[in-house]
């Protein structure tokens, strides 16, 4: 009777396996596979795929650039976020009507988005340039130049994301009690002092929560890159998961791109533990 | 010295503070005594910068800081409810206005530990405020405002959340840690007398937002000038029994007492600890508190709601009749205008 209780999790275990392990253990097998378009199927050609990739110049470098932009637009983002939440929380007159307008950037569909970005960074229909050039800054060769291009991407992810940012950050100093403030201002802190060492460190934990899951969700980006440049100039705006993209969907490559997407998924693993760690060691006392 | 001069708070048109004029000096304590809803905790929040008064000032030797942002007042301040900041240690919480006034860090957590050690929690130093029982929290917030060493401390009912044993003892332990504080003015909110006749050396006594009556303990207690503040200094309140003064005082059913004064309507103020029980006035029972060694059994008096204090454990059920006798000889004698008469 007691060991029937176990019965109870199959089905949640059937679910388990059938959407996260199955597809997991199934790209490990086609990983070790030269599966593409001219030779589909499952043979055995032990690790070359892995070599491959590591002399692939092109994947690292994405990579890379993937690390670069995944860091600048959370980085943004949270300070971004954190200055509007920190905006909307008390006094200011509308601010549940701010609090709305702040959300809706995140409610848009991301394709909808890069779309409606794409043709405002347009060099010559678009209206950023005109508007640029009315003010005496001169137009900007947004999605044709390399440097330009990477930063109309982190603009873009910025304008979208920085909402969900805000939003968990509100959530927070909302929750946060008046207490410590009113201690705060009896033992000599003004505002600015009061936001460093009261506000900030009792939102660490939070702040940390809503990094990391910008970090994991900015690692995955794929639409605003595919819709806004793809990929382009050259490869200048290219990220990992475009390029996985490419070499799976566009070139057919299953096998080498299985074996890309698994060496991407364990250095994401690696690499956001260790950012956690190091977040939660800097952010949350309850660590030390 | 302190000094307070024609403050003045409005909320709406009800006034929370209103012409008060006071001075504290250093190395005194000042009871604040009133009621709930006195003005207590406002008259001290305005002093902290918390709330902004209306009108008058605040002056510290001489120097006005009514416009200062709390902030930048020389003040430390304890509160009714434990508060400490929950991200922080016990040291680190007792070193904060250290560190914010600009102390090094190492003097600063040295100075919080000796301040910690006065308070007796030296072996919780790494603990957070979480983590301790209310009375240690507060006993944090109390070491966190004499680390401070500010001219001001404000000390806001401190102990009115804590059981009665804890109070008694925190009340103690707080006269001996100010014993040393010669500089600071001291003022403590309280609604409790008893624990203002014990700490003070000076007592205001606030009700409606206005000061009705200062001076030593010992005298407001003995001299109330009114009976309003007959009735904020004693507690339980006074007993007020109105009389008709004709050359005699007559109180109707309870007899005629021989006071010297003019002719009209009086009250007399008669403390729960005048009336006894075993006299010749027949009380019902209305309720019995029996308070530590203490009996107050409020009785119905020929239409006179009084209550009658006992040094003892008497336990009576509402309905009870008793017979009672009430030292009027003792009572003090107040005017139609509520102000003290005959003195």
């Amino acid at each position: 009777m007691y060991r029937q209780k176990y019965l109870f999790l199959l089905p949640g275990l059937l679910v388990l396996v059938a959407i996260i392990l199955f597809p997991l253990l199934f790209t490990i097998r086609v990983s070790f596979s030269s599966w593409d378009v001219y030779n589909p199927g499952l043979n055995w050609i032990g690790g070359e795929n892995y070599g491959r990739l590591w002399e692939d110049a092109r994947y690292w470098q994405a990579l890379g650039r993937l690390t670069l932009l995944s860091v600048t637009t959370v980085l943004i983002q949270y300070v971004l976020g954190f200055a509007l939440a920190l905006m909307v929380w008390r006094d200011l007159a509308a601010r549940r009507l701010f609090r709305v307008l702040f959300l809706i950037p995140m409610m848009t569909t991301p394709v909808v988005m890069s779309v409606l970005w794409r043709t405002i960074f347009h060099e010559s229909l678009g209206p950023l340039n005109p508007i640029l050039e009315s003010l005496g800054i001169g137009a900007a060769p947004w999605l044709s130049s390399a440097g330009w291009a990477f930063a109309a991407v982190v603009m873009v992810e910025v304008w979208q994301w920085t909402p969900f940012m805000f939003l968990l950050l509100l959530a927070g100093l909302l929750s946060l009690p008046n207490e410590p403030y009113l201690a705060a201002k009896i033992d000599g802190a003004g505002p600015v002092r009061t936001f460093f060492s009261v506000t900030f460190p009792m939102l660490g934990a939070i702040s940390v929560g809503a990094i990391l899951i910008r970090l994991i969700e900015a690692s995955k980006i794929m639409e605003t890159v595919y819709v806004l440049t793809s990929g382009g100039p050259g490869t200048s705006t290219e990220t990992s998961s475009y390029y996985i993209y490419i070499r799976g969907m566009r070139d057919f490559q299953i096998g080498y791109s299985a074996a890309l997407s698994l060496t991407y998924l364990i250095i994401m693993i690696v690499a956001l533990t260790v950012i956690a760690k190091l977040l939660v060691r800097a952010l949350v006392k309850d660590a030390a | 010295m302190l000094k307070i001069t024609d403050l003045e708070l409005l909320v709406g048109s009800v006034a929370h503070l209103a012409a008060i004029n006071a001075s504290f000096q250093p190395g005194t304590l000042t009871t604040i005594l009133g009621r709930t809803g006195a003005g207590k905790t406002t008259l001290m929040r305005a002093i902290a910068g918390l709330i902004a008064p209306d009108r008058g000032q605040i002056l510290l030797d001489g120097t006005g800081w009514t416009r200062l942002p709390p902030w930048k007042r020389p003040v430390a301040m304890v509160t009714q409810q434990f508060i400490n900041y929950p991200h922080l240690n016990v040291r680190d919480n007792v070193a904060f206005p250290l560190v914010r006034a600009g102390v090094a860090k190492a003097d600063a957590a040295a100075r919080a530990e000796a301040a910690l050690a006065r308070v007796g929690l030296a072996a919780m130093v790494d603990r957070r405020p979480s983590a301790l029982s209310g009375g240690q929290q507060q006993r944090v917030a109390i070491a966190r405002a004499l680390v401070k060493k500010a001219p001001v401390l404000l000390l806001d009912e401190p102990f009115v959340n804590l059981d009665y044993n804890l109070r008694e003892a925190f009340r103690k332990d707080l006269v001996d840690l100010l014993a040393v504080e010669t500089g600071t003015v001291v003022l403590y909110a309280s609604t409790d007398p008893r624990e203002a006749l014990q700490m003070g050396d000076q007592i205001v006594l606030l009700a409606d937002g206005r000061i009705v009556q200062s001076g030593s303990p010992r005298d407001v207690f003995a001299n109330p000038a009114s009976l309003t503040a007959a009735s904020v200094v004693n507690d339980p309140p006074i007993n007020p029994i109105p009389f008709h003064q004709n050359g005699v005082a007559d109180f109707g059913a309870l007899g005629q007492q021989a006071i010297t004064l003019p002719s009209g309507a009086y009250t007399l103020g008669l403390r729960a600890s005048d009336i006894r029980a075993g006299g010749p006035h027949q009380a019902r029972v209305t309720l019995t508190e029996v308070t530590g060694s203490e009996t107050l059994t409020h009785l119905s008096l020929n239409g006179l709601d009084l209550v009658m204090q006992e040094k003892s454990v008497v336990l009576r059920s509402p309905g009870d009749v008793v017979g009672v006798h009430l030292d009027l000889h003792k009572g003090l004698v107040f005017g139609a205008d509520g102000q003290r008469a005959g003195v």
